[in-house]
């Protein structure tokens, strides 16, 4: 218990980097999945194509791969990234993948009605797509997004193997120098729950909020 | 003012417009009756565009939008089509999202970028006028059907619409509120608004319309003035349409 407290700050250090990766890849991955639910429902036949293909590659792969290709394998190419960075566009891709499926199905839940009636009051679809198609699916969207979430906030540790030093590789450091253990490996268990529950908790003020007009 | 010509629109293999010609003039209030499936709805949706079809052609005043259009010109035909439309629909497709008088402003900005307070103004003055001024910061989902469906039209007239067009606008009504959507309409028709109207409520028909249009299987079977229609339809079918209409206990 001592260790702990005595390398509580080193801890903290790698809860940031988590939830730094955790907020700037959903941010990413917010904008993938956005554009790639509209490409393939508003795109012609080649855009809509390759997001489904997109998708289709990122869900059937492990995202422990999807991070090794973008780090180790992207290298062969010329292509060198620094750790934060391969983590960041490989969370974010992934993201984008997942979110893109949450979106369209919040996007076809909206009544076709929206649609048409803001279209007979003179918006262009993409007017219409803004004002108020996703307004509304964004409510729908809020709970599984605040899943995705949670489940990126936990897949980061992934990262830890591309020596991004966030929440997990930073209990391994103090093992390897410490050689104990339970008490690092209890402390992040605890570090990521309350990070995970806090979360929850603000999604549920903003679901709360959302849903107050219905 | 409005000019169908030759119009033709098949779902599938299901033929639901088949050659129909019709022309509108200014400050006219058209009736279409006609059995459900008749291709009423889907004529008034080819009129701003929400249906396009697969032959003939629509003209509104100068706009023109025919079938056979390519897709670039269609496009800027329909917003033009839309400019000059305001449409009513049955299940009113007010924005949840947004409060009765940011429904109202919402395309006024949007669409024609006008200031807020100007925006607001109109709002505040179509509101009046069908009634629910007090209602302007509720959300449509605290408001009864037939304040909702008043609403969504003070919605389509701030776009100041040359035509209205209502497709059934009291047919997901209670009775008791059909009154004040109707009597909202009938406003409307004294004001001299050019109106399309797509409904079931044949006293108001029967009152408010300068013209039957009646509709049956995707043809236009006959058309005339109201007192002439209810007094002695021409075909079987308007007979046979207006015999059970009567029988429905409204």
């Amino acid at each position: 218990m001592k260790l702990v407290m005595d390398n509580l700050g080193f801890l903290f250090t790698g809860a940031y980097y988590t939830l730094l990766i955790t907020i700037v890849s959903m941010f990413f991955g917010l904008f993938i999945g956005l554009f790639t639910a509209i490409a393939r429902l508003k795109g012609n036949r080649l855009v809509a194509g390759i997001a489904r293909v997109y998708v289709s590659i990122i869900r059937g792969t492990p995202i422990i791969v999807q991070i090794f290709i973008i780090y180790y394998g992207l290298p062969d190419y010329g292509i060198a990234l620094q750790p934060m960075t391969a983590a960041y566009i490989s969370l974010s891709i992934n993201i984008g993948a997942y979110l893109s499926e949450t979106f369209r199905g919040a996007i076809l839940s909206v009544d076709k009605g929206q649609t048409e009636a803001a279209l007979s009051l003179g918006l262009t679809p993409w007017q219409t797509m803004r004002k108020v198609v996703l307004p509304q699916a964004a409510r729908t969207a809020i709970p599984p997004m605040g899943n995705t979430f949670i489940g990126i906030l936990k897949e980061t540790s992934l990262v830890s193997i591309v020596t991004v030093t966030e929440l997990l590789r930073s209990a391994q450091l103090l093992i390897a120098q410490y050689y104990v253990a339970m008490p690092f490996y209890l402390a992040i268990a605890i570090m990521y729950w309350v990070m995970s529950t806090g979360f929850s908790a603000i999604l549920n003020v903003i679901e709360r909020k959302l849903s107050k007009a219905y | 003012m409005i000019e169908v010509s030759h119009l033709s629109k098949s779902f599938g293999s299901l033929s639901v417009l088949k050659d129909v010609s019709l022309d509108i003039r200014q400050g006219e209030i058209v009736v279409l009756l006609g059995p459900s499936g008749s291709g009423k709805s889907t004529l008034l949706r080819c009129l701003n565009g929400l249906e396009q079809a697969d032959a003939g052609s629509v003209r509104i005043d100068s706009v023109r939008i025919e079938a056979m259009m390519r897709a670039k010109e269609r496009k800027k035909a329909v917003h033009e089509l839309r400019s000059l439309t305001g449409m009513v629909f049955q299940s009113f497709n007010l924005f949840p999202h947004l409060t009765v008088l940011d429904n109202v402003i919402m395309a006024p900005m949007t669409v024609k970028n006008m200031p807020k307070e100007q925006a607001v103004e109109i709002a505040e003055r179509l509101l009046g006028k069908v009634g629910l001024a007090e209602k302007r910061d509720e959300y449509p989902s605290r408001l009864s059907g037939g304040q909702q469906q008043r609403v969504a039209i003070a919605r389509a007239l701030a776009m100041e619409p040359k035509i209205m067009l209502f497709d059934e606008p009291t047919s997901a009504l209670d009775p008791e509120l059909t009154g004040e959507v109707l009597q909202v309409m009938r406003q409307l028709a004294e004001e001299g608004m050019t109106m399309v109207v797509v409904t079931h409520e044949m006293k108001f028909a029967q009152e408010v319309a300068n013209r039957i249009v009646f509709m049956s299987e995707g043809i236009i079977q006959e058309e005339g003035a109201p007192e002439h229609f209810f007094a002695g339809p021409k075909t079987e079918r308007a007979r046979k349409f207006l015999r059970q209409m009567a029988q429905e206990p409204v």
